[in-house]
C-alpha cells in the first residue's frame, strides 16, 4: 500500500497520541500548589453527606482548595485503603475508615498521623467515649476522628404492612415489634404472619440482618482480647438456627446486597422490613430512587430493633503520614468532624453523628424527614443510639463477614442447604480464609 | 498486546551524542568507531524496548519471586523467609484449583469460538463487499469499549432477575437461568463478554494477513476447479499461518489473565470476588483476593509466579500444537494431491467433485 498524504498524516497523529500518552502516564498525583492555594484531597465512601460542607470549608478558608473522592461502598474504600497503604503513595491527605475493616488499619496505625499532635485530646470530650477508644491504638495514639456511628432502627414498608393487614403507622409498629422489649423472635414470627397474608418475603436477604445480629452481642466474631470467637460459640450458633428457620419459611428474598435488582425489589414489595443503620438511610432512599420509586412507595422508619440496642459501622477521618499537609488535613477533618457538621451531614444524607452534642441537638429538633413518611429520623436514631457500644472488630472482621457467612447465608437463602450445613459450611470457609 | 505499542522509536542523538567527545580521535580511530557503529547501532536502536522491558516487566518478575518466598503481609509488609511454603499452601488450596479450573473453562469457551468466529468474519470482509471501511471499523467497534464498561454492560444484561437475556429468554419460554449462581452458565456469560470484545480484533489482524495473500494464487485455484470452501482451508488457512498462531498465542495469554470481567460481573456479592461460591473465580482474581482482601502478599506472589509458569506453559504446547496441525495440514494436502493426481490420469473430470468432498471433511 502506498503512503497517501492522508495515511502519513494519520501517522503521525498517531505517533504523537502514543508518546503523548507515554508522557502523561506517569504525571498523575501530587498536590499542585497554583498561587500558594494548598490542595487537600480526601476519600470518603458510601453516602456520608459532606458534599455541601466542603464548599463552606473551602469558601471560610480562603487558599485551600478540597478535590474530594467518594467510593462507592465500604468494601471497595477497604481495598482502595489497603492497595494504596501497600503502595506506600496514594492515599488522599483525609481517609475515611469504616468500622468493619478499622481492625487491620489498627495494626499499622502508624501509617496514620498522631492526631494528639494536632490538639484532639480537647475534643476528647466531645464523642462518645466508645468512639475515641476504638481508635487508640496500645501506644496511646489517636488516629481518626470519628465521623458517624450506625444506631440501627427499622425499615418497613408501611403501604406493604397496610395490605398485608399490619399496622401502618410508625409508633404502632414500634408496639408491634414489642417496643422496648421487642426480640428478633417476634420479628420472626410477625414474618411468618406477613409471609402467610401475602406469600412474599419479609426481609431483604439473610446477611444483613445476621449482621445486625452479631453486632448486637458483646463480642461478635472476635472475643474483646481478639480471639477467634466463632467456633463453638452458642450465641452465634442459636442466631444461626433462627436465621435458617426463617430463610426456610421463606422470610428471606434472596436479594444480592448492594444491587437489590437495581432497586427495583425496595419499590415492588419484594420484602417489607430492611435493617437500618442510620447511614443506611441514604443508600435505602437512592435504591428506591433507581428503582423508580419516590416518598410514596411507602417506606418508613421505626423507633424498634430486634434484640435491643444495635451498631452497625461508622466511620472516622483519619489522616495518613504520607499527607503533604498534614496540619491542614487534620484541620479539614476535625471540622468535618464537629457536632454543627454532623448535624449537616446528617440531614444531607443520614449518617449518625457520633459526638454527644449533635446528638443531643438531633433528638431536640430533627426535622421531619419527608422521604420516609415524615419520620423524624434524628430523633428515632438518638432513640436507638442510647445503649449502643461498638464490639471490637478483629482483623479479619469484614473478610469473616462478607466470605466465611456471606457464601454460607446466601446458599441458605438459595434453598440449597438446611442451618446446619450452611453454618458447617461457614466453619469450612473460616478455616480455609481465616485460621489456615 | 502490550509488546506492540510499547516500543518506542529509537531516539535519534545517539551519533550526535558521541562527537563532541571524541572529535579529537585520528582517522583509524573513527575507522574503528565507524565499524562500532555498524556493529552496535541496530542494538542501542532497539534498547529502549528492552530497558523498559527490564524495569516494568523483569523486575517485577523477579521482586514476586523474591516476595513469594517470604511471609508478607499487604499492610505489615515483609516477614519470615520460608522458602517454597507459600507455593506448598498454594497447591493444597482448593480455591487455587477451582480458579485453575474456572480460567481454563472460561479460556476455551471465549479463545475457541473467538477465532473460529473471527477467522469466518476476516474471510467474509476479504471478499469484495461494498463499504469495506464501514464494515471493518464495525467489527472493531467493540474492541474500542472499556472492559469497565462492558463488564457492567453485560452484567446488568445477565441479571437473574429482570436481566434482558432472561427476559428475552422468557418470551421464548426458557426458565431464567441463573447467570450468577449456576457455574456453567457464568462461565459462558463471561465468555460472551469476552468473545464480543475481542472477535473484531482478532479477524482485523487476520483480515491484514488475509489480503497479504497473492490474489493469483485464488485465481489458479479456482481455474482448477476448486470450490470457495476448498479455497480457504487450501489456501488461505496455511498462508496466514504465523497470523495465526500470533492470535492464538496472545489470546491464550489474554484468555488465561482474565480479570475485569470476572470481577465485575457480580460486583455486589461477596465482594467481587466471582460469584458468592468462587463460581467464576478465575485465577487472576484469586490472586488478587489473596493480596488485597486476605492480605497475604507472600501467597498471592506465589500464584502469580504459578499462573505465570502455566502460562508459558501452555502457551509454547499451543505454539507446538498450531504448529503442528498448520504444518500437518501441509502434509496431508500433499499427500491428498499426490493421490489425486494419480486419480487424475486414472479417470479426469472426477477431481472438482473430490475437492468439495475434501474440503467438506475438515470444516
Amino acid at each position: 500500500m502506498p503512503f497517501t498524504r492522508r495515511t502519513k498524516v494519520a501517522a503521525a497523529l498517531a505517533g504523537a497520541t502514543s508518546i503523548a500518552l507515554l508522557a502523561t502516564g506517569c504525571s498523575a498525583g501530587g498536590g499542585g500548589s497554583e498561587s500558594g492555594e494548598i490542595e487537600l484531597t480526601i476519600t470518603t465512601f458510601g453516602t456520608m453527606g459532606f458534599d455541601d460542607l466542603y464548599k463552606q470549608y473551602e469558601e471560610e478558608n480562603p487558599g485551600i482548595k478540597i478535590t474530594a473522592n467518594n467510593i462507592d461502598t465500604g468494601g471497595n474504600a477497604r481495598t482502595d485503603a489497603f492497595t494504596k497503604l501497600a503502595a506506600g503513595s496514594g492515599l488522599s491527605d483525609v481517609v475515611a475508615i469504616e468500622e468493619g475493616w478499622l481492625g487491620s488499619i489498627m495494626e499499622v496505625s502508624d501509617q496514620f498521623v498522631d492526631l494528639r499532635d494536632f490538639g484532639i485530646e480537647d475534643r476528647k470530650g466531645d464523642w462518645v467515649d466508645w468512639k475515641y477508644e476504638q481508635v487508640t491504638d496500645a501506644d496511646g495514639r489517636v488516629i481518626g476522628y470519628g465521623t458517624d456511628i450506625g444506631p440501627e432502627g427499622l425499615c418497613y414498608n408501611g403501604a406493604a404492612f397496610e395490605a398485608a393487614g399490619l399496622p401502618r403507622d410508625r409508633e404502632a409498629v414500634a408496639e408491634l415489634f414489642g417496643g422496648e422489649n421487642a426480640s428478633w423472635e417476634r420479628y420472626f414470627e410477625l414474618g411468618k404472619q406477613y409471609n402467610e397474608a401475602t406469600g412474599k418475603a419479609w426481609y431483604d436477604h439473610s446477611g444483613f440482618v445476621w449482621n445486625a445480629m452479631v453486632n448486637q452481642l458483646d463480642e461478635g466474631y472476635y472475643t474483646a482480647d481478639g480471639e477467634l470467637n466463632v467456633e463453638g460459640n452458642a450465641e452465634l450458633e442459636e442466631r444461626f438456627g433462627w436465621i435458617a428457620d426463617g430463610a426456610e419459611s421463606g422470610l428471606s428474598a434472596a436479594q444480592t446486597a448492594w444491587d437489590w435488582n437495581g432497586g427495583k425489589s425496595f419499590v415492588d414489595g419484594t420484602f417489607a422490613t430492611f435493617v437500618c443503620p442510620g447511614w443506611m438511610l441514604g443508600v435505602v432512599e437512592g435504591q428506591i430512587e433507581a428503582g423508580g420509586g419516590d416518598a410514596s412507595t411507602g417506606w418508613d422508619f421505626a423507633d424498634v430493633f430486634p434484640g435491643g440496642a444495635a451498631n452497625w459501622g461508622g466511620s472516622w477521618l483519619s489522616v495518613p503520614t504520607s499527607s503533604q499537609h498534614q496540619e491542614e488535613a487534620a484541620a479539614l477533618a476535625s471540622w468535618l468532624s464537629e457536632p454543627e457538621q454532623q448535624v449537616a451531614a446528617f440531614e444531607a444524607a443520614g449518617p449518625f453523628p457520633s459526638t454527644v452534642d449533635a446528638q443531643e441537638t438531633l433528638a431536640s429538633e430533627g426535622e421531619p424527614e419527608e422521604f420516609f413518611n415524615g419520620a423524624p429520623t434524628g430523633q428515632i436514631l438518638a432513640e436507638r443510639a442510647k445503649g449502643v457500644k461498638a464490639q471490637f472488630k478483629g482483623p479479619d472482621d469484614s473478610v469473616i463477614q462478607e466470605n466465611v457467612f456471606g457464601p454460607a447465608l446466601q446458599s441458605l437463602d438459595r434453598g440449597e442447604a438446611n442451618g446446619d450445613q450452611a453454618w458447617q459450611k461457614a466453619l469450612d470457609l473460616l478455616n480455609e480464609l481465616v485460621v489456615e | 498486546m502490550t509488546s506492540t505499542i510499547s516500543r518506542p522509536a529509537a531516539p535519534a542523538r545517539q551519533p550526535e551524542e558521541r562527537k563532541p567527545s571524541r572529535g579529537r580521535s585520528d582517522l583509524t580511530f573513527r575507522q574503528r568507531l565507524g565499524r562500532f557503529d555498524v556493529k552496535a547501532s541496530p542494538y542501542l536502536y532497539i534498547s529502549p524496548f528492552f530497558i523498559t522491558f527490564a524495569v516494568i516487566g523483569l523486575f517485577p518478575l523477579v521482586y514476586t519471586l523474591w516476595v513469594s518466598l517470604h511471609e508478607w503481609q499487604l499492610l505489615q509488609g515483609q516477614g519470615a523467609f520460608v522458602g517454597f511454603d507459600n507455593f506448598t499452601a498454594v497447591l493444597q488450596d482448593r480455591f487455587f484449583w477451582n480458579s485453575i479450573f474456572n480460567t481454563f473453562s472460561i479460556f476455551l469457551l471465549s479463545s475457541v469460538p473467538q477465532i473460529a468466529v473471527a477467522l469466518l468474519i476476516a474471510a467474509v470482509l476479504d471478499q469484495n463487499l461494498k463499504a469495506k471501511t464501514f464494515w471493518r471499523m464495525s467489527v472493531l467497534l467493540p474492541y474500542v469499549v472499556a472492559p469497565v464498561a462492558v463488564a457492567l454492560i453485560f452484567s446488568s444484561m445477565f441479571g437473574e432477575q429482570d436481566g434482558l437475556v432472561n427476559n428475552l429468554l422468557g418470551l421464548i419460554g426458557i426458565d431464567p437461568i441463573q447467570w450468577k449462581h449456576d457455574t456453567l452458565a457464568s462461565h459462558v456469560a463471561i465468555a460472551t463478554m469476552v468473545n464480543w470484545r475481542w472477535t473484531g480484533y482478532n479477524a482485523l489482524i487476520l483480515l491484514a494477513a488475509m489480503q497479504a495473500i497473492p490474489r493469483d494464487l485464488y485465481e489458479s485455484a479456482a481455474i482448477d476447479g476448486a470450490g470457495s470452501t476448498r479455497r480457504f482451508f487450501s489456501i488461505t488457512i496455511p498462508s496466514i499461518r504465523p497470523t495465526l498462531i500470533f492470535v492464538i498465542i496472545t489470546a491464550t495469554i489474554g484468555g488465561l489473565q482474565i480479570f475485569a470481567e470476572p470481577r465485575l460481573f457480580d460486583a455486589a456479592s461477596a465482594g467481587g470476588l466471582g460469584g458468592a461460591d468462587r463460581q467464576f473465580q478465575t485465577t487472576v482474581l484469586y490472586l488478587w483476593e489473596m493480596a488485597f482482601f486476605r492480605q497475604n502478599f507472600g501467597e498471592a506472589a506465589a500464584i502469580a509466579w504459578l499462573l505465570f509458569i502455566l502460562i508459558v506453559a501452555f502457551g509454547l504446547i499451543n505454539f507446538l500444537l498450531s504448529r503442528r496441525i498448520a504444518s500437518g495440514e501441509a502434509r496431508a494436502i500433499k499427500r491428498r494431491s499426490g493421490k489425486r493426481l494419480e486419480a487424475h490420469r486414472v479417470s479426469q473430470g472426477l477431481v472438482g467433485e473430490a475437492a468439495g468432498v475434501d474440503g467438506q471433511e475438515k470444516s
